[in-house]
């Protein structure tokens, strides 16, 4: 299993590396919004002094700490697999002894990832330089409680993009269903706003879903704003969405692959 | 000892939707769909023993790729069953996976943007094989078809000759014991054609492995095959040796002519004219075997020829023939 990853890895970076210049573009597309919210934020909370006990350097740390979060826990198989589904380039998949989502799809993606991490730190460094971001209550420690949970966060996104991927077995109307939950993110994993300053009710909401895991909780652990209770209670969630996620992908999956298989692979 | 490939009334109705055109009827059908029963293919029976190379012919829409893909494990079967080594194939069991192969002429093993010699690495991995066999089996194909000055290159940059012999040899490392192969050779040059027919055969020689195959090149068929099954319209109609059956079709030959000058001339008086889309300037027709010096000769006499020849008809057009009379 172990030489079926490496190989897998040496292909998809391989891969990756033919398209870089789409890449770059699509990077520069993917950091419009952040930065905006970091710009409007910032702007804020210097004109108030604070909003709700965040300070302008609470902002500028958050969200530039979010640029590398959301970068590792986000993924674009949407795009790497909804369109095989559609056009049945699967059918030379499927007959594979491997799964073509949890190995081939999973290593594309972590390659296009690494591959925009790289070009990220030129930008993130730039960015660094003209929001002077002071990043002194960012410890070790905090850093090292992040880096399971942001794993955790990977993988339930990774599961959950998967089970909505494969509604392209049944709809072609996948990408609109794709980009609802691109909004359920924008608004409970704490990009639009860090969710401390969002009502109570919202807040309530947050926790008993998966999103946190993917900005919100890595960045504030990062920042050291968590207490150990909340951490625990961060991840003890997020282990029973992982559970979740998994059975929602290999639910929808089986049944569309026999879908897939009824209809004319 | 048991077949390698028993399929028992093997059945695939595929259901179309199906609505006219016009906006009312999108709004209808918006609501509740009308689908159309499509036989794909219907009750085939046969079996395959271990070691045989079959040719699996029929017209366009015959049920062929239907067929093949049931096999594969592509495809769930509407009813019936199927048995290959031992598997269900729709299971997709993977220890069936790993002792078969599929090769489709348009769908790639290969991924495009890289050199095929990665792909072939990926795939030793995936499908387990040992380094020291899949040395011996890259070996021996590199022998047969001449692999190794195409390894380094993006497979984006190979002729399409060039890639369907990377493809057939990628779907061969792990040995398959039962090869799938729709067409082939589509597409590729009489060399090309020739090179993986001959291919082919070694293989079956040296492995013992099963091969069923399509084809519109009848050359493919004879040259391969001893025995050749055929469906029409998701039926079969015949299954049996190749040589019988062009004792039953009364064996048929094609003229072509190119006419010099004018184009008046009505040459259904000779034969039946056929519809050849790849040589549209001459214009062909069909005769029986045994009347083929006679049809040209009175040709030669009475048209201004300018240029005439005297192929195989296509295989489409014999079997087409066959179950039309």
């Amino acid at each position: 299993m172990f030489l079926i990853f490496k190989r897998l890895w040496q292909v998809n970076w391989a891969e990756q590396w033919q398209y870089r210049a789409n890449l770059v573009m699509y990077l520069l597309y993917w950091l419009v919004s952040p930065i905006i919210y970091l710009a409007v934020w910032t702007s804020i909370a210097t004109s108030k002094g604070d909003v709700n006990g965040f300070t302008a350097n609470d902002f500028v740390t958050y969200y530039m700490i979010l640029l590398i979060v959301d970068q590792m826990t986000s993924n674009i198989i949407i795009h790497i697999f909804g369109y095989k589904i559609q056009d049945g380039s699967l059918s030379g998949e499927l007959i594979k002894p491997i799964h073509p989502m949890l190995t081939n799809t999973l290593v594309n993606d972590i390659a296009f990832k690494t591959l925009n991490l790289m070009w990220l730190v030129p930008i993130w460094l730039a960015l660094a330089f003209v929001f002077k971001p002071d990043f002194s209550s960012v410890t070790l420690g905090g850093i090292l409680f992040a880096l399971p949970a942001i794993v955790l966060g990977y993988f339930i996104n990774f599961l959950l993009s998967g089970a909505i991927t494969s509604l392209a077995f049944w709809t072609t109307r996948v990408f609109s269903i794709h980009e609802f939950y691109y909004a359920l993110i924008l608004v409970f994993a704490g990009q639009f706003v860090p969710l401390k300053l969002m009502p109570e009710l919202v807040q309530t909401i947050a926790r008993f879903l998966p999103f946190q895991l993917f900005m919100y909780l890595p960045i504030q652990m990062i920042q050291g704003k968590l207490s150990t209770n909340e951490i625990m209670q961060g991840y003890f969630t997020g282990m029973i969405w992982l559970v979740v996620a998994l059975t929602l992908f290999t639910f929808t999956w089986r049944r569309g692959v026999r879908r897939f298989s009824a209809v004319g692979a | 000892m048991s077949p390698t490939i028993t399929v028992q009334n093997l059945s695939k109705t595929y259901q179309v939707p199906e609505r006219e055109g016009g906006f009312s009827a999108a709004v209808k059908g918006f609501f509740k769909r009308k689908y159309k029963d499509v036989k794909a293919v219907q009750e085939v029976n046969f079996s395959i023993e271990q070691g045989e190379v079959v040719g699996f012919l029929g017209p366009n829409g015959a049920g062929k790729t239907t067929t093949l893909k049931m096999l594969a494990g592509l495809l769930h079967p509407t009813g019936g069953s199927a048995n290959v080594l031992g598997f269900t194939p729709w299971e997709l069991k993977p220890e069936y996976l790993r002792s078969m192969t599929l090769v489709m002429g348009q769908r790639n093993r290969l991924s495009w943007d890289i050199p095929a010699a990665d792909s072939y690495l990926l795939n030793q991995a995936i499908y387990r094989i040992p380094d020291e066999e899949y040395k011996k089996t890259y070996k021996e194909l590199d022998e047969l078809l001449e692999l190794e000055p195409l390894m380094k290159k993006p497979v984006r940059n190979l002729s399409l000759g060039e890639r369907m012999k990377c493809e057939i040899a990628v779907g061969l490392l792990h040995r398959p014991k039962v090869l799938f192969l729709d067409e082939p050779t589509i597409g590729l040059d009489i060399t090309g054609q020739a090179r993986i027919r001959e291919f082919l055969r070694e293989y079956n020689k040296r492995t013992g492995a099963t091969i069923l195959l399509t084809s519109h090149y009848m050359a493919d068929v004879t040259a391969l095959c001893e025995r050749i099954i055929i469906i029409h319209h998701g039926q079969l109609k015949y299954d049996g040796g190749i040589g019988d059956l062009s004792r039953r079709i009364a064996p048929f030959k094609l003229i072509g002519v190119l006419l010099a000058g004018s184009n008046g001339h009505n040459l259904s008086v000779y034969g039946e004219p056929i519809q050849n889309e790849e040589d549209a300037e001459k214009v062909y027709i069909q005769v029986k075997a045994e009347d083929v010096t006679t049809v040209t000769s009175r040709m030669l006499a009475e048209l201004p020829i300018a240029d005439i020849s005297i192929s195989d008809p296509p295989i489409e057009n014999v079997i087409e023939r066959a179950f039309n009379e």
